[in-house]
């Protein structure tokens, strides 16, 4: 997946501006940067449900490879979470038969066994999650674009969920690209990490790489010897975007360049 | 003392201050503190209810309010949602409909039986007529703002699952528009009620709504009473059935 020189507005002044970046087959790559600074719109500009204001997304295969969840579990709740997992498989066109019996082995491959027939109502935060995933897994695809999607979970919950995601990620050789706010996870999870400046008018400002070894181990992941300077490096970098910004655009130099 | 204060007990102390006030009533009555011809004894009410079944002629009155009701709820419902659609739908659609529901909405529509019943005849018409009415515009505004409001994060996980307009109708629109109806089940079949008695009142040969008129015209206080309460009690019977059906349909709710 490669964007271009992508800019982004909802009329008025552009919220992102010149973002580039590339996410390589199989590769984890996270895009770190302060609220307001256009991450979850860069995702939904990838995938077709806003339009960029200059620039291009490309997502280097067919759409029908590229699966989506978003920071809201938003399933239907009137499906079962069975029903659910099967939706993209009848869009496709898989018989109803099939199409149930692999959203059950999606589910249960998730843990999730025995809960097929419940409605999302009646299913906590975590598992709606898992439900979510499975979802967006069941269409196989090689490349998933993460907006926050455990944001909203509590810590175990989500160093749980997020280990089951590594695994598959790391098996399945899906590349992933991860909207977050979240450093220590933004580190601990990828290959690579885009760091937004402060908007409007935000910018990539800086890219690391992050040399930890796969397949990795959520917990081991941050007792690796590069872990800790890099947490440093990024928080240093990341406050001084978050500073800038609020200390006007003068000491921004990102900003500066902009206003010209 | 304690356990009849308990919450548990309110049904028991409800009734039990109904029955105080019926035999109040009906001690009253007995003393001659009541005029019978405007406050008759709960008894004497209770033998005019047995009467109508009694002789049978409560049937073919029932039936005139029960087609006429039901008449013009499942027309009222069909009217409401698929004007409530297009209207959300067809903005060009929306500009002409949406005025004259609001306009609808906002008067008292039971003052239009009068001219139902000069364009519709005495006849079943007119109370279908009335009640098609009242359950319409209250079904179309549902409607409406179901579809105006749908959830937009549903309709993008169906889009980026690979859902095309006819996944998105069966998949999101349908069942929210669905669940908006049975929602408001209760409140159309009440209207639809109100539309056929008011209907029969205004001006009919049949029907609850007509024996009211007629006990009205006939200073008939018990029978009037009777009236009321056999239609709240139709009324009731049919909320229960309604409740069953939500229930059933919502059961991911």
């Amino acid at each position: 997946m490669r964007v271009s020189n992508v800019s982004l507005s909802y009329g008025g002044e552009p919220v992102l501006e010149g973002a580039s970046l590339q996410v390589g087959n199989g590769q984890f790559v996270s895009l770190v940067g302060p609220s307001g600074s256009g991450k979850s719109s860069l995702l939904r500009a990838a995938m077709g449900l806003q339009k960029p204001f200059a620039g291009t997304v490309d997502l280097g295969r067919p759409k029908s490879e590229v699966g989506i969840l978003f920071q809201d579990d938003a399933l239907l709740p009137w499906r079962t979470a069975r029903q659910n997992v099967s939706l993209g498989l009848r869009f496709r066109g898989v018989p109803k038969a099939e199409a149930l019996k692999k959203a059950d082995e999606w589910l249960a491959s998730l843990g999730l066994e025995g809960l097929e027939d419940r409605y999302p109502r009646r299913l906590s935060g975590g598992q709606r999650k898992r439900v979510a995933l499975a979802q967006v897994l069941a269409l196989e695809p090689k490349l998933i674009l993460m907006d926050e999607p455990f944001a909203s979970l509590d810590a175990i919950v989500r160093t749980k969920i997020i280990q089951d995601v590594v695994q598959l990620v790391e098996r399945k050789k899906i590349a992933v690209l991860l909207v977050t706010h979240d450093l220590e996870e933004a580190i601990s999870l990828s290959d690579v990490v885009y760091l937004l400046s402060q908007g409007p008018r935000a910018k990539i400002s800086q890219q690391y790489t992050i040399p930890i070894p796969r397949p990795r181990d959520l917990v081991r992941a941050r007792l690796h010897p590069a872990y800790a300077p890099l947490l440093e490096k990024l928080w240093n970098d990341l406050s001084h975007e978050v500073e800038g910004g609020s200390n006007g655009h003068g000491s921004n130099p990102h900003s500066a360049m902009a206003a010209e | 003392m304690k356990t009849l204060l308990h919450p548990r007990y309110a049904l028991v102390r409800q009734l039990a201050t109904l029955g105080a006030l019926l035999a109040f009533w009906e001690y009253a009555g007995t003393l001659g503190w009541l005029n019978p011809l405007y406050m008759p004894r709960p008894s004497a009410v209770g033998i005019a209810l047995r009467d109508l079944f009694l002789e049978g002629r409560i049937w073919p009155h029932m039936q005139a309010t029960f087609t006429a009701a039901l008449g013009g709820l499942v027309l009222g419902l069909l009217a409401g949602i698929v004007f409530g659609i297009l209207a959300a739908l067809v903005r060009l659609l929306s500009e002409l409909i949406e005025p004259v529901m609001l306009v609808l909405n906002a008067i008292p529509r039971v003052i239009l039986a009068p001219l139902f019943i000069i364009w519709f005849g005495i006849g079943l018409g007119s109370k279908i007529a009335l009640s098609f009415v009242l359950v319409a515009v209250v079904i179309f505004f549902n409607v409406f703002g179901a579809v105006k409001n749908v959830d937009r994060k549903l309709v993008e996980r169906i889009v980026t699952l690979g859902g095309g307009r006819w996944a998105l109708l069966r998949q999101v629109y349908l069942p929210s528009i669905t669940a908006s109806v049975l929602h408001n089940l209760k409140v159309a079949v009440g209207f639809a009620f109100t539309g056929a008695v008011v209907g029969e009142f205004v001006g009919a040969s049949r029907g609850l709504g007509y024996l009211i008129s007629f006990a009205q015209s006939t200073y008939n206080a018990a029978l009037m009473m009777a009236l009321v309460l056999l239609i709240l009690a139709v009324v009731l019977v049919i909320f229960a059935l309604a409740n069953q059906a939500e229930k059933r349909l919502l059961r991911w709710h």
